[in-house]
């Protein structure tokens, strides 16, 4: 088969994906973008108004730098400290044990259990007073913070959230490093290496194509939260003391509550340059640390 | 044959992309001419007079058990006394329905009737989303409803909606712990200041920690009722007046602190989420004395309650003779812009208001009705027990002192500017002067852009 005929049968085989991205994608971003720099209201409205969203984002709605502060937080932490729990359970799930199989499905459990659901129970469990992750804590003398109610806690308590479906990526970890060739571990083995050594000298660089491909994703999928803040604070608008007013959940708010559309599309298109600087970013670095074998 | 595989695979690949756009795009088309012309298309099958039903589809968010047989057999009842409008039901959950109907609006294809809510209607008026309904209304209609319920409708001297339901906020107590502590069960606090002394009495404190709380402002009830309970009226006004770093609410914001002060942290928030939690109510499990909270609440009571011996009352008072003021909210049926046939739409939403429907639905949900009249009658009615005619009398009572707050159309998003503030103050991050200050400032510039 020659190249060219075998591009054609490519684009062929991704023809459904392009028709939906040009017909179902494309077209509601571009007019974000148009919209974003008009009063859109959705149903009666549309001048065109320059700027003035943009502008009063930045220089005036304090709300805006909150939401934006809360999501680079929850960014921050959330996507660092799930990344590294995945790799250490996929490691622990990695050896040779007997019963294994079924540690591994309770692992991943939390990963197809999701939406509304664990989040009520998440608020069961962070109950200040009867939720059973305080009353832990108060066999060892220690007071539980007021977590969901609590200004302080309350981000922190949602990264917590996060952690426990690390399981999802722990899959893809465990796969590549299932895929690592026993004949390094055998040579390492019998160079007398450790078996720390052979996991930072070893295992790890060979999955850092998958950590790679972990982070930019999850930092993508976590600037996006948005459910959670919206089923877990107590007046779905980012309580206590907009602790929980996510950059998506403010967006959500000025969108359908208050009709402002075209501050939202604005939003979003300012969210859209963030990720994008940061995925680039990823990927600049990326050359330094990622490992990929045959390179 | 390898080759032949592809194609066929390819092939079936397109089609079933293409066919999935398809179908979508025609089946809505189809829709929206069907609704247009509907007149025309269901003609033939149709009994009416000249041949002609239209068919409405009516929204609304309720789908419990409780709610919706009620109000299935309204829809019912109004289909069977007429043969020109065949109103058809359809369910949409409370967190989709006003996104949903924002889209089918913009799509051009929306519902005929929707339930929406009662402090939005003016914005959604100024922003296009609605049919003006003036042209129908006749006075009788017009009086029918609690003066504030039908001027929340109004949006430049056009009515733009009919009421249906409402509510308001009053005093619970518990009528066992009030004779345990020596106060007469039929003598609830009328004052702050009297609510803050049987609250002493009632307390049960051991060891430095509370069993029991008398009374603390926010269980059951936000910042915002208390401010408008001493203002007698909104903190930010329809025009955009804003009243928040004021004497009244000064007094407020050091009321309820100097009640937090004494209980502590820890207990506020363990008992106010038990409420969030649904685990266990402390009301009913004993370990408050009174509350404010929405008359709905009694519903909860009368089911779960276990037969416990409770009052209700209006809510305190900031001195004698500042007025029990409280607050509520609502919901009115509504036609969305661009509904096929706002007469016909009108007609049921008519019906939907009156008396008898109003009087039913009271019945049934034990639920204020927007129909002053039929509130009353239900005031009365033997579907209710002894202790359900004397909650819902009151609330029948206490609309007098019920503010809605319809959304003031030069800041529509006042609430999530100043609710951290006040929070802040509760949680003792900030100063009561300091965050008035700051709410007061935060919001006149919000009204100063919006002008």
């Amino acid at each position: 088969m020659n190249k060219k005929k075998e591009n054609l049968y490519g684009y062929i085989f991704i023809l459904p994906w392009i028709i939906g991205f040009l017909g179902l994608t494309l077209g509601p971003l571009l007019f974000s973008l148009v919209g974003s720099f008009t009063n859109y209201n959705v149903t009666s409205r549309m001048d065109f108004v320059g700027f003035a969203n943009y502008k009063e984002m930045f220089m005036y709605d304090d709300l805006f730098w909150t939401s934006l502060y809360n999501t680079l937080y929850f960014v921050a932490f959330s996507v660092p400290l799930t990344t590294i729990a995945a790799i250490l359970i996929s490691t622990l799930m990695n050896q040779d044990i007997p019963g294994m199989r079924v540690f591994r499905t309770i692992y991943y459990l939390p990963a197809i259990l999701s939406g509304v659901g664990v989040y009520l129970l998440w608020m069961q469990l962070l109950d200040p007073s009867t939720g059973l992750i305080n009353q832990f804590l108060a066999i060892f003398g220690i007071d539980g913070p007021n977590w969901l109610f609590d200004s302080e806690w309350a981000k922190p308590s949602l990264i917590m959230m996060k952690l426990w479906s690390a399981g999802g990526s722990m899959l893809l970890y465990l796969a590549a490093m299932q895929g690592v060739s026993k004949t390094l571990y055998e040579a390492a083995i019998m160079d007398g290496a450790t078996r720390v050594q052979m996991f930072f000298r070893i295992t790890l660089p060979m999955v850092t194509p998958i950590i790679f491909f972990d982070i930019v994703t999850s930092t993508i999928g976590s600037f996006q939260i948005f459910q959670e803040a919206y089923v877990m604070s107590a007046d779905n608008a980012g309580a206590p003391e907009n602790s929980l007013l996510f950059y998506n959940l403010y967006m959500w708010i000025k969108a359908f509550n208050v009709f402002d559309m075209g501050y939202a599309m604005a939003m979003s298109w300012i969210l859209f340059i963030i990720v994008l600087i940061l995925t680039i970013i990823n990927f600049k670095f990326a050359r330094r640390w990622v490992h990929y074998e045959g390179d | 044959m390898k080759k032949f595989l592809f194609l066929i695979l390819t092939a079936v690949f397109i089609l079933g992309a293409c066919g999935g756009f398809q179908i979508g795009d025609s089946e809505s088309s189809n829709s929206s001419e069907e609704d247009n012309a509907s007149g025309d298309t269901e003609g033939s099958d149709a009994e009416g007079s000249n041949g002609e039903k239209v068919t409405l589809d009516f929204w609304s968010f309720w789908g419990s058990e409780q709610r919706r047989p009620v109000i299935d057999k309204i829809i019912e009842d109004f289909n069977s006394s007429q043969d020109e409008i065949e109103v058809q039901h359809t369910y949409v959950p409370w967190g989709d329905i006003w996104t949903k109907n924002l889209a089918a609006i913009a799509a051009g294809d929306p519902p005929d009737v929707i339930i929406n809510d009662i402090n939005t209607v003016k914005l959604r008026a100024q922003e296009g989303q609605m049919e003006p309904i003036t042209e129908f209304v006749d006075s009788d209609v017009e009086s029918r409803f609690y003066d504030q319920m039908t001027e929340a409708t109004m949006y430049e001297d056009e009515m733009y909606a009919l009421p249906f339901n409402t509510d308001t906020q009053i005093l619970f107590y518990n009528k066992d712990l009030f004779e345990e502590a020596g106060l007469d069960p039929e003598d609830p606090p009328s004052t702050w200041a009297e609510a803050e002394e049987y609250a002493a009495q009632l307390d049960v404190e051991e060891g430095g920690s509370y069993e029991r709380i008398g009374f603390y402002p926010l269980i059951g009830s936000g910042t915002d009722v208390w401010m408008m309970n001493a203002l007698g009226e909104n903190y930010i006004s329809p025009d955009g007046d804003v009243k928040i770093d004021t004497e009244p609410v000064h007094d407020t914001f050091n009321w309820i602190l100097e009640q937090k002060n004494k209980y502590g942290e820890n207990t506020i928030t363990s008992i106010n989420s038990q409420f969030e939690n649904a685990q266990q109510d402390p009301f009913m499990a004993g370990n408050i004395g009174m509350m404010v909270q929405n008359a709905n609440y009694y519903v909860q009571l009368r089911d779960f309650g276990q037969d416990m011996d409770f009052g209700v009352a209006p809510l305190p008072e900031k001195e004698e003779g500042n007025g029990h003021t409280s607050w509520g909210g609502g919901f009115v049926a509504e036609i969305p812009k661009g509904a096929k046939d706002p007469e016909a739409s009108y007609k049921f939403i008519e019906f939907l208001t009156n008396h008898d429907s109003q009087l039913y639905w009271a019945e049934n949900n034990f639920d204020l009705v927007a129909h002053e009249e039929a509130g009353s009658s239900a005031a009365e009615s033997d579907e209710f027990s002894e202790a359900g005619q004397e909650v819902y009398s009151l609330m029948v009572e206490n609309m007098d002192n019920t503010l809605l707050t319809p959304q003031p159309l030069v800041a529509p998003d006042f609430a999530s500017t100043v609710n951290p503030t006040f929070e802040s103050i509760i949680s003792g991050n900030t100063t009561v002067e300091a965050g008035l200050e700051k709410a007061q400032s935060d919001l006149e510039r919000i009204v100063e852009n919006n002008r």
